[in-house]
């Protein structure tokens, strides 16, 4: 307890205070509230296994070569997903090969939904521009989140 | 620092459900997840970019925090990490094209734990101002104001008589002084510089 200061001290540090908080924009207190939405969400996570980016920065920085095709994977303990850039759409597999839904959903918080065919194939045409994450619902019951994404 | 039984309740009701609980949480650590960002220099694009996943991370981690006490820890540090992800990621590109640049800014530890103790004490400060009663928080308000309210425009609005301000003014910091929003406060404390009394410290 702050028996110890003085008035002044006090007075002080509590304008320190509030001026901290109000140098806070709104717009990142929004974002924070905003990620409650995500609490609870009944889905495994699919952690980011590859990045081509990762890749060509490196390969680049050897050889100056740089790859086309953007590619990423993000793998769970009971799916994988692969997805592939080419033009303007998106391209993915679900592997193992699943049937299913598949929600992409924006950091504005748009969901749009595809559907995934029975060779585990999807397309997100137009590609969102904000970052996005997709959720996968498959046929026989696997729920898979993947982290956020931006192309 | 010790246990703060606020702190822990928030979690716990966030961790169950409770968006209100969240959006106090929020309130509370925003200012420090905000300025280790300022302190990586970023732009506001990355700052937002850095407060989205820092808080997203949270969302998933809120049911398996075992002492809310670490929880600013937890939130400097995954800031930090994300910050330096995205200078890292820039100082890479910037590489690319130049061949040069390997200015990589980096943050001592030491500068992320006091922002922590700073955060937790401006914290303590701030729910202990939330708990005066609707006066003291609009004289303190007008005192603290910058440029400060004279005691004229403080009577002028308030209705306090000029000769009552300095009276009311200390009674109000006794209150905050004994109020248990201060008492969750660590001995760390005393270590951190507090400027005090100077317009914008």
């Amino acid at each position: 307890m702050r028996n110890d200061w003085d008035d002044d001290r006090l007075l002080g540090a509590l304008r320190q205070a509030l001026r901290a908080r109000e140098a806070v924009p709104s717009w990142f207190i929004e974002t924070g509230r905003n990620a409650f939405a995500w609490h609870n969400i009944d889905a495994e996570l699919a952690q980011l296994t590859y990045d081509s980016n990762e890749d060509r920065l490196q390969a680049t920085v050897m050889r100056s070569e740089t790859a086309s095709i953007r590619a990423l994977t993000f793998t769970s303990a009971h799916l994988s997903v692969e997805l592939e850039v080419t033009g303007n759409s998106l391209l993915g597999q679900l592997l193992p090969a699943r049937e299913g839904e598949l929600e992409i959903h924006t950091r504005a918080g748009e969901i749009s939904t595809t559907e995934v065919d029975e060779i585990g194939c999807f397309s997100v045409d137009p590609i969102p521009e904000s970052p996005f994450r997709l959720r996968c619902h498959t046929a026989d019951g696997t729920n898979v989140l993947t982290g956020w994404i931006t192309i | 620092m010790r246990d703060d039984p606020h702190v822990v309740a928030l979690v716990t009701r966030a961790s169950g459900g409770d968006q209100g609980a969240w959006h106090e949480l929020v309130d509370r650590y925003a200012p420090l997840v905000y300025t280790i960002c300022t302190r990586y220099r970023l732009s506001n694009h990355d700052i937002e970019d850095v407060g989205q996943n820092v808080w997203l991370l949270l969302v998933e981690q809120l049911g398996k925090l075992r002492e809310p006490a670490a929880l600013p820890g937890w939130l400097a540090t995954t800031t930090a990490r994300e910050c330096l992800r995205v200078v890292t990621a820039a100082s890479k590109a910037e590489r690319l094209g130049t061949g040069l640049d390997d200015s990589v800014l980096f943050v001592d530890d030491a500068v992320i734990d006091e922002e922590i103790l700073v955060a937790e004490r401006n914290a303590a400060l701030r729910a202990a101002f939330a708990e005066l009663p609707p006066r003291c928080q609009q004289l303190l308000s007008m005192l603290l104001s910058d440029p400060p309210h004279s005691y004229a425009d403080i009577h002028r609005e308030l209705g306090i008589p000029v000769g009552s301000i300095g009276p009311q003014r200390a009674r109000c910091l006794e209150r905050m002084r004994r109020s248990s929003a201060l008492a969750a406060l660590g001995e760390g404390e005393d270590k951190i510089d507090i400027r005090g009394g100077e317009p914008g410290a």
